[in-house]
């Protein structure tokens, strides 16, 4: 008895099969002359100044931990959003526990908004 | 449930179809560009330039491979195979026709019918950023850091508004499989109206829509790679087919997003008012209604094209604020909306 997800295995087995062949036909095939110049790191063509991997000021860093929280919440609902209809039958308290879910939610995006957190100074 | 052969003969082909419409894309994209800007476009390849994707690919196979010296070369390597993993393998459980029944066998159409077939949709689809940071970030190159970190910033805030579209979806028709979403689909609603997600969900729509655009790189959301500013973004530093497979990955997403907005929104491979199964035999059957689902993926494939020679790209912080100010809290609202309506009608 198969579940499906053999199947998806195979599928992805056969995507990184292809994509493998892809890059070692593409090696066997193109020619191989490296030179000094052409390994250099492309940069409109003036000597490099500084490497490349310096730090960087991220701006929206918060934008990161937001996103962490949002998607959490996001996959907290999933569930829930699963049976709704089933659980809908037995009344609106089901509604209304993801009102307060979703409004807890709204109101801490709201909240980073207002602080600033999404802005690019 | 079907054999082995069947599975495997399902596998080769759907995996072949979505790289050959992937394949014909780049000459559609090329020939739309040319009708939008009135040019003519690829046109020496074949007639009307047809044979151009092959052209492209015989010449991406036969460059030279150059790594950069300054390059991490683990990281380097592994920035394109990571973005087209999963892009090559969304696919899985989405959907191209209802069944298909031959020699007294039922064939489903459709890879992997499994009951959380969505997860797996929204937890690959998610997975192609590390392509992108990892190539950016391993080119060791200022453009390509740059598009990198534009990308991870993008791609996370599109996610949140994505997740809670579907997330609206999925309470709408109860189900995390795709199969049964479109099942889901037939009739009337109303009365009068064909029994889509696009009725009953039009605000989940758009917002699936414009997120779908920021997850697939697209204009207006091409920011990663904005060729007038940071030349070719995340890509700059590769050459042959590892440049092939970022271009090549994009356009098998554009693939994979149209069929999923088909699935959700548009009564996957129903017609409006007309129920094919009735009056068509069990192997034409099968035949149409991939067909069907075909030609709305093509529609939204379209879409695609010409939204990108239409609209011109956003400023970055008018990307994160449409994002967090404005779809965020739309999604919201739309997945309030959503719970009304099925309370109503439960």
């Amino acid at each position: 008895m198969m579940s499906g997800f053999e199947t998806i295995v195979m599928y992805l087995g056969m995507s990184l099969f292809v994509i493998l062949a892809m890059l070692g036909i593409s090696a066997m095939l193109g020619p191989f002359r490296p030179k000094p110049r052409k390994r250099t790191t492309y940069e409109c063509g003036v000597p490099l100044i500084h490497p490349g991997q310096k730090r960087y000021e991220i701006k929206y860093y918060l934008v990161a931990v937001l996103f962490l929280v949002f998607d959490l919440e996001t996959v907290l609902i999933y569930p829930l959003a699963v049976r709704y209809r089933a659980l809908a039958h037995y009344g609106w308290g089901i509604f209304f526990e993801v009102f307060i879910f979703v409004a807890v939610l709204l109101a801490g995006l709201i909240y980073a908004i207002k602080k600033r957190a999404i802005e690019w100074d | 449930m079907e054999g082995w052969g069947i599975i495997i003969i399902k596998i080769v082909f759907i995996w072949t179809w979505t790289l050959l419409i992937a394949t014909l894309m780049t000459w559609i994209e090329r020939r739309g560009a040319g009708l939008i800007q009135d040019r003519l476009g690829p046109n020496r390849a074949g007639p009307f330039g047809i044979f151009q994707p092959l052209a492209d690919g015989i010449k991406l196979f036969t460059k030279e491979d150059i790594v950069p010296e300054k390059a991490h070369k683990i990281l380097f390597a592994l920035g394109p195979i990571l973005f087209a993993l999963p892009a090559f393998s969304a696919y899985a459980v989405v959907p191209f026709g209802d069944k298909i029944v031959l020699g007294g066998k039922e064939i489903i159409l459709q890879v992997a019918d499994v009951s959380v077939g969505f997860l797996y949709i929204v937890a690959i689809g998610s997975m192609s950023v590390y392509g992108i940071v990892l190539g950016g970030w391993g080119s060791n190159n200022k453009y390509s850091i740059l598009g990198g970190l534009r990308s991870t910033a993008q791609l996370i805030s599109y996610e949140v508004p994505w997740g809670l579209a579907l997330l609206a979806a999925v309470l709408l028709y109860g189900t995390f499989s795709l199969r049964d979403m479109a099942f889901a689909q037939q009739g009337v609603f109303l009365g009068f109206l064909p029994n889509w997600g696009i009725f009953k969900q039009p605000l989940g729509f758009i917002l699936f829509m414009v997120a779908a655009y920021a997850e697939a790189n697209r204009v207006p959301f091409d920011l990663p790679e904005a060729e007038s500013e940071i030349v070719a973004g995340y890509h700059t530093e590769y050459g042959s087919m590892r440049l092939g497979l970022y271009l090549f990955g994009e356009y098998v997403n554009i693939y994979t997003l149209s069929a999923l907005i088909v699935t959700l929104y548009f009564g996957a491979w129903n017609l409006p008012y007309v129920d094919m199964s009735k009056f068509l035999g069990p192997v034409a059957y099968g035949l149409a209604s991939f067909l069907v689902f075909f030609l709305k993926v093509a529609f939204f494939l379209w879409l695609f094209v010409w939204v990108r020679w239409t609209v011109p790209r956003f400023r970055y912080d008018q990307v994160m604020g449409l994002g967090w100010k404005s779809l965020i809290p739309l999604a919201l609202i739309n997945l309030f909306i959503t719970a009304l309506f099925v309370q109503f009608t439960a």
